[in-house]
Parts: structure tokens; C-alpha cells; sequence
């Protein structure tokens, strides 16, 4: 499913900083890391952990797009996003820390809003796409392109203390239209930080493990998580024979 | 009969986790969820449109595999179901 495109080494300075995940994923699996690209669309309340995590971990190339502007109500939860970059873009806010803290890896800020007419173009390149965003529409325009060119996309939504995630391998798992056909009705949704770091990490994690190859992926499964109990289940989704979006593209092979 | 009808993500606010209904014999999926849904204030208008409908994103399992709307009006309960109703999240 997953080729690693070319040989080259690791430096001393990664062996040093990630020897600690070495030993769990090998050299094998960190090269592997090294050479994702993964788009990330959205630097709000889910993109800003799943960036940073996915940064600390190491994988290679992080495109994140957004178009807004840092706002003070922005800090209870979009956590890579400090007073002094209010007025900012939020992508420069975003690439900065992410740069600072792992000079490693290459980060490509994009300020650009997704729609019809720029998805193509912003996600070209990615092995994979993480839905960081907050409506469905454009959530929509992602699954559409994530399927066309056979790439996972890792969705992940919150709610106030609520949240859900699946990973959709085209193909292999049903598509977001085929699990969420019709969206919710827009709203002022209210968000605490701590929900969307728990989504964003889940969404990490997945990421990296469909990167290595290991594990269980949240492909057929929603993750449903409540935070006010702290419990977690998972519901099994299964692919609409009739989904406007992938009937018709169940052949493809994941 | 008894049958469980369980809510995940916001509902819960409106409804708790589960309710229990005492089903009839022949009663739809639907017809359960609409019972619960009445049995808490403002809990009709949470699931239901005012024509009657179950509001289109709502998503029903039962007995852990989803049931289109149209479904869920034919089919019938039996005793220890478990419905499960949610909607999805949109925010980030
Ligand atoms: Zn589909």
C-alpha cells in the first residue's frame, strides 16, 4: 500500500532525537516518516495538535492550509496559537512553532482557502489528508479528492466536550458521505481544548500508523468519544452501495 | 418487551445516555425512538422535524448496523434490541 520512495539516511542529530521511538518503529519506519507528506486542512482547535504531534514525531513534509486569522477566542483550544499572533494568518502563527520545535522536518504554511477550485491543487503531493476542519461541506470537497487519487483521508469532528473519528482508506472503508450522508446544520459550536487535543492525537495516531503500516486503523469505525464520561466506542460503518461520492469505486484496492 | 435505546455525542445532553422503553409487540424502530424522544422535554424537537420526520442527519443503528430512515419505519422490535441514535460533529 505504502512505498517508500528513496534510501536516504538518517542524520545523527534524528538518531539522537528520536531514539526514544526507534527501538518502537525502527530506522525502517522513522525514514518512513521522514518521507510522508500529509496535508493537514485546518489550523484551528484539531489541526493545531495533530501538526504538532505529527511534527514531534517526525514525519518529513506537513502542508497545512488555512486562510483565517488568529482571534483572541481561538486560544482556549487552537493550542499552537499564543496573544502575540493575534491579527496573524494562521498558518504563519502555526509553521513558526512547528519549525522551532522540529527543525528537522519541512513545514509549507498555506494560506489558501479550500474550495472546488483549489483542492486539487493544495493537496497535491500529500500521501494523506487530515480533516482538521470545522464543517462539513468542505469535509465533502477532501473525501471527494482523498478517493480520486486512493488516499487516506483521517476525519475527526468535536462538539463541546464530544468528538468522533474514522479513517477512510478509498477503497477499503466506507467514504465520509457513505457514513455521514446528510451534515449536521451549521452552528456556533462550543469548544473546549481538551476535546479537540484528544480527537487531534487520535487523528495522529492514525496517521502514523497507516505511515507504518501497523496496526489497526480506524477504517470501518467511528470513534465516538464523551468526554464527560470519559468513554470512548466505536460503531462500525459500513460502505452505501448507493453513496453519491465512491459507489462504483469499490474496485480500486486500498 | 424491553428495549434499550441508546444516544451518543450531544444528545446525551438532551436524553442521558440510555432510556429504557417497554415496546409492544409490532412496534417499529421508529416508533421507539419517537416514544423516548417525547418522554424528555424538548426532547421531541431535538430527533424530529415538525412534519413528523426524523431530522436527516440523524443516524440510527440497530443492534449495531445502521438502518436507513425508510427502514426504520418497517421495522419491528423484538425484545432486548438495543437502537442506538447520534449525530455527527462538525467542529474542529
Ligand atoms: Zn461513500
Amino acid at each position: 500500500m505504502y512505498t517508500v520512495r528513496s534510501e536516504e539516511m538518517l542524520s545523527d542529530n534524528e538518531l539522537r532525537r528520536y531514539s526514544r521511538q526507534i527501538p518502537l518503529i525502527g530506522e525502517e519506519g522513522q525514514k518512513r516518516l521522514k518521507e510522508t507528506s500529509i496535508f493537514i486542512a485546518g489550523a484551528g482547535g484539531l489541526g493545531c495538535p495533530v501538526a504538532l504531534y505529527l511534527a514531534a514525531a517526525g514525519v518529513g513534509r506537513l502542508l497545512v492550509a488555512d486562510n483565517d486569522m488568529v482571534e483572541e477566542s481561538n486560544l482556549n483550544r487552537q493550542i499552537l496559537h499564543y496573544p502575540k499572533d493575534i491579527g496573524r494568518k494562521k498558518v504563519c502563527s502555526m509553521g513558526e512553532k512547528l519549525s522551532e520545535m522540529n527543525p528537522c522536518i519541512k513545514i509549507e504554511a498555506l494560506d489558501a482557502e479550500i474550495d472546488e477550485k483549489t483542492v486539487a491543487s493544495l493537496t497535491a503531493g500529500a500521501d494523506g489528508i487530515v480533516d482538521a476542519l470545522d464543517n462539513f461541506p468542505t469535509r465533502y470537497l477532501l473525501n471527494g479528492v482523498a478517493l480520486k487519487r486512493g488516499i487516506p483521508l483521517f476525519h475527526g469532528a468535536i462538539h463541546g466536550f464530544f468528538g468522533q473519528a474514522t479513517t477512510i482508506i478509498p477503497g477499503r472503508s466506507p467514504c465520509l458521505r457513505c457514513i455521514f450522508p446528510h451534515p449536521p446544520p451549521e452552528e456556533m459550536f462550543p469548544a473546549i481544548g481538551a476535546a479537540s487535543g484528544f480527537i487531534g492525537l487520535v487523528l495522529a495516531t492514525e496517521v502514523l500508523k497507516y505511515i507504518l503500516g501497523r496496526g489497526e486503523l480506524l477504517a470501518g469505525r467511528l470513534l465516538i468519544w464523551d468526554g464527560w464520561r470519559g468513554s470512548a466506542e466505536e460503531v462500525p460503518v459500513m460502505q452505501n452501495p448507493a453513496c453519491e461520492s465512491c459507489s462504483g469505486m469499490k474496485e480500486r484496492g486500498g | 418487551m424491553k428495549v434499550r435505546v441508546r444516544f451518543f455525542a450531544r444528545f446525551r445532553e438532551a436524553f442521558g445516555p440510555e432510556l429504557e422503553v417497554d415496546a409492544i409487540k409490532g412496534e417499529t424502530l421508529l416508533e421507539i425512538v419517537r416514544r423516548a424522544a417525547s418522554s424528555k422535554r424538548d426532547g421531541y424537537s431535538t430527533l424530529f422535524e415538525e412534519d413528523g420526520r426524523l431530522k436527516r442527519f440523524v443516524i440510527v443503528m440497530h443492534n449495531g448496523s445502521r438502518v436507513e430512515h425508510a427502514d426504520a419505519e418497517q421495522i419491528s422490535v423484538a425484545e432486548g434490541d438495543e437502537i442506538a441514535v447520534f449525530p455527527p460533529v462538525a467542529g474542529g
